[in-house]
């Protein structure tokens, strides 16, 4: 694990990030009508230390449930630790597509909406809204309202909003997907141009092939806990391994329980 | 390049849940402007598709009092010809509605997820219920408008105390908007509080002196005093001095409910803000 750098964009020191959740248990068969729910303190996040020097796009890596959309709610701001501390330099922006739309207005009215809840200025947004339409590219439909869009067109029109953005830290959470096959590629090419013009970045995805595309170095998860953090091609590697030791294992298990 | 010692952001865990006070009023400063537009857009989608359009601001509350006029007019006696009982419970409903919409649309916009706002920003939370408080202020300034004729047929006059509406205004937000912040931290763990919340408004409607006037309980003893602990008996007190003047030259006057309704305001917009900032995070787990 590398030492705090003196240029530091995220500093991330013994992170714990736990919450309650209500959890619907199976019915007692004697008493069928009867709902059971018990709490379950679920502990998303375990000691989590690393730093991400300002100008780096670092990749995170882990299966479900390993903590990586925890972690970047986290330095979002939208969760809060329950121990440990997150400390920034530079504001961040967690690329979320068509958060703070309102389906009864228009198109062009949602520009602005979802422009103002990205963190821009006013003015900000109206310098960008021509340039957000045009990269949406739903011609008419954006004086019509988005509930009337088909889910394509709404994909289209949330991810240009939330790619005019110029955030210091960028927070990328498997928003790649938008839209139709043509679109995909220019979203894609979108958030790269994102991330060239950001200072920092740290992108989640399942797809170590993305992550290494986008990254320098990547921080591996698993169950909360870091695993490995380094060069992406290493952590990518790694992280493959065990992949397919848990599948050949997995597999071993299913195989011995057959022929019993 | 070097990176300054002292970081833009921390974020840490603290005992009380409570975040860093100065940190997190500057970050809902910074959304002012979204809070304005967010409320200009729910007034906008209230009657989307509706063919009468922004008139149902208009005709909403008209029809309301008119309803609620009629109800106690028959039901209570009186007859449907006293025109100053209709200013009187047309005008009050309009300021128990500001106050009721502030708590039902407050409620709302957290529990609805603030359009991903809870769950994908780390837009300080209490923005949204702010929010809804300017959008129930709005709609109860277009109520007004349709209150003036009525205000006219009842002859209810012009009032030096008729000056102090605004600051009833900004008090009924302040106290609405409290009370929005904790129910919606209520709401989190037990959704019911959703479900019930209507009912609760419509029965401390009738408890308080809106549709009645706050004259018929003089010299009830206990009830009367019983009657005060209730805060909108205050709020309603000085609601009622602002439309048409006191109702009796007797006690309470308006400076006294004025000054016992900003103490209830203040308490209570303290207790929700600090309540609801410990607890917002659980929004984005929860929601």
């Amino acid at each position: 694990m590398s030492l705090p750098s003196a240029t530091d964009a995220i500093r991330v020191s013994d992170l714990c990030v736990s919450y309650t959740a209500v959890v619907e248990e199976p019915r007692d068969p004697d008493h069928p009508r009867r709902r059971r729910t018990r709490k379950r303190d679920i502990q998303a996040l375990e000691n989590v230390t690393f730093n991400v020097p300002k100008g780096e796009a670092m990749g995170l890596i882990g299966g479900n449930g390993a903590g990586k959309s925890t972690l970047l709610k986290t330095i979002a701001g939208i969760l809060k630790p329950t121990d440990g501390q997150v400390e920034l330099w530079g504001r961040p922006h967690l690329l979320a597509p068509g958060m703070g739309f309102n389906n009864k207005l228009s198109g062009r009215e949602n520009v602005i909406l979802g422009g103002l809840a990205a963190g821009m200025a006013i003015d900000e947004v109206r310098d960008k809204q021509d340039s957000i339409i045009e990269f949406a590219d739903i011609g008419g439909f954006i004086d019509l309202p988005v509930i009337t869009y088909s889910s394509g067109m709404f994909s289209r029109l949330a991810f240009a909003v939330a790619t005019h953005v110029n955030p210091e830290i960028l927070l990328i959470d498997e928003a790649l997907s938008a839209g139709d096959a043509g679109f995909r590629d220019k979203a894609v090419a979108k958030v790269k141009e994102m991330c060239h013009q950001a200072q920092t970045i740290l992108v989640v995805s399942h797809s170590s092939a993305m992550v290494s595309e986008m990254a320098t170095r990547a921080l591996w998860l698993h169950q909360g806990n870091v695993k490995m953090v380094g060069e992406v091609e290493a952590v990518a590697d790694a992280y493959a391994d065990f992949q397919a030791n848990q599948r050949e294992t997995a597999q071993h298990d299913r195989s011995i329980a057959d022929r019993r | 390049m070097t990176t300054p010692d002292t970081p833009t952001i921390t974020r840490r865990a603290t005992r009380t849940g409570v975040p860093p006070l100065g940190q997190y009023l500057s970050e809902a400063w910074r959304y002012r402007t979204f809070a304005v537009y967010w409320s200009r857009a729910e007034i906008k989608s209230r009657n989307f598709e509706t063919s009468l359009g922004r008139l149902w601001h208009f005709l909403n509350p008209l029809l309301f009092g008119i309803i609620y006029f009629i109800f106690i007019g028959i039901i209570a006696g009186g007859g449907l010809d006293n025109t100053a009982r209709l200013g009187f419970i047309v005008g009050n409903l309009y300021a128990w509605t500001y106050f009721s919409t502030i708590i039902n649309t407050g409620i709302g916009s957290v529990h609805g997820g603030g359009g991903g706002v809870t769950g994908q920003s780390a837009i300080p939370r209490v923005v949204l219920p702010f929010a809804s408080t300017l959008t129930a202020a709005n709609l109860f300034v277009r109520s007004l408008i349709a209150y003036i004729p009525i205000h006219i047929l009842a002859d209810r006059g012009l009032h030096w105390e008729q000056l102090l509406l605004p600051v009833m205004v900004v008090l009924t937000g302040m106290f609405g908007l409290g009370l929005a912040l904790l129910l919606a931290v209520l709401n989190v763990y037990l959704r019911d509080v959703s479900r019930l919340v209507p009912h609760f408004l419509r029965l401390w409607l009738y408890l308080s002196p809106a549709l009645w006037g706050y004259t018929r309980l003089f010299d009830q003893g206990l009830v009367e005093t019983i009657a005060q602990l209730n805060p909108m008996y205050w709020g309603m007190v000085a609601w009622t001095f602002i439309y048409g003047g006191p109702l009796s030259s007797e006690r309470p006057g308006l400076g006294m409910a004025l000054l016992i309704f900003t103490a209830w305001a203040v308490a209570t917009l303290l207790i929700g803000f600090f309540t609801f900032i410990s607890r917002e995070d659980e929004f984005a787990v929860r929601n």
